[in-house]
């Protein structure tokens, strides 16, 4: 049930934001080979939303065709420098922190907003996130924002008692555990290789 | 009915996604829990080894970053060698991740094994 649910709102929310085609001239002049993605900057009240984002950036990265620093590997070596959240690490020059790990570009995430609203029958969930990926000599390469909303009720059965019940289930489920992740997956998914702010094809995935 | 639903959901998941260089494994979700709770690292480097055995048995090309991560779990948890090793495969696959390797395996001062912080 959650699933058909999540299905509809994904598709209704999804893939129909219109956003501008960002400037690709430095990316493609750059051509960086590989991805360093550091903990986000934090402005939701979830103090866990950087640690949960982080294990969601990898996969879109790499089958965009980089090389994508482990992500658990650099956090802890970045935590031995003494850089415990992403705050302090934005702050930090990026040719450095490209330097300390032999990258091409960081990826750098904000998070806006990684909150539940509820209501009666419908939890709103909502992730928010700012992305900006800079070059290791310094050049902004790419930037995007990407804001996913999650609410169950978009599917109705024609029956309005079953589609009653069938909301306040997903409700109750959503005000026990709101799950971001799906949420924070299908951002990051978009907004690197959906259109039109994809990032374009690294070394590993064949020209399109 | 059910089918329609089916369908909208794989074009959900399908849609927008590329098509998939790799297999991942459970490699997303074992580092998720295991910020989650520290308790399942264990369960987590067991899933990450499970994985990445399969995918060299069957000659797969192991994804960016799961022998690392692997070997820096291995690491926090006392488990030096078993952790070089792996720092030694992901160089070895991906040349990109030499200096950080590199910087693993050979400068014992750079993360040292100490306790997960997350």
């Amino acid at each position: 049930m959650r699933a058909i649910v999540l299905a509809a709102a994904l598709l209704l929310t999804g893939c129909a934001t219109q956003q501008a085609k960002p400037d690709l001239s430095a990316f493609n002049a750059a051509k960086p080979r590989s991805i360093l993605v550091v903990p986000a900057a934090n402005k939701s009240l979830d103090v866990d939303a950087p640690n949960y984002l982080l294990t969601t950036l990898t996969v879109p990265l790499a089958e965009k065709g980089y090389y994508v620093f482990p992500v658990h590997t650099a956090k802890t070596v970045l935590e031995q420098e003494g850089f415990f959240d992403g705050d302090q690490v934005q702050k930090q020059a990026p040719e450095a922190m490209a330097q300390l790990f032999g990258a091409d570009a960081v990826l750098y995430v904000t998070i806006n907003r990684w909150d539940a609203q509820y209501a009666i029958l419908a939890t709103t969930v909502t992730v928010d996130f700012d992305y900006r990926l800079v070059y290791k000599d310094g050049t902004e390469l790419w930037k995007a924002n990407k804001k996913m909303q999650y609410t169950p009720q978009n599917q109705s059965s024609g029956n309005p008692l079953a589609d009653l019940i069938a909301s306040a289930v997903v409700a109750a489920l959503q005000r026990a555990k709101p799950n971001y992740l799906p949420l924070a997956q299908m951002a990051n998914a978009q907004v690197l290789a959906g259109e039109p702010t994809a990032i374009p094809n690294g070394p590993y995935l064949p020209a399109n | 009915m059910k089918l329609i639903y089916a369908t909208m959901f794989a074009l959900a998941l399908s849609g927008c996604a590329s098509k998939g260089l790799y297999d991942w494994g459970g490699y997303s979700a074992a580092l998720y829990n295991s910020y989650k709770d520290p308790a399942t690292v264990t369960d987590g480097v067991q899933q990450l080894q499970t994985h990445i055995g399969k995918l060299e048995q069957g000659r797969q090309k192991v994804p960016p970053g799961l022998y690392a991560d692997l070997g820096m779990l291995q690491l926090q948890a006392g488990d030096k060698e078993h952790a070089q090793a792996n720092f030694r495969k992901e160089r070895a696959l991906w040349p990109e991740s030499a200096g950080l390797m590199d910087a693993l395996i050979n400068n014992g001062a750079m993360p040292k094994a100490k306790e997960v912080k997350s």
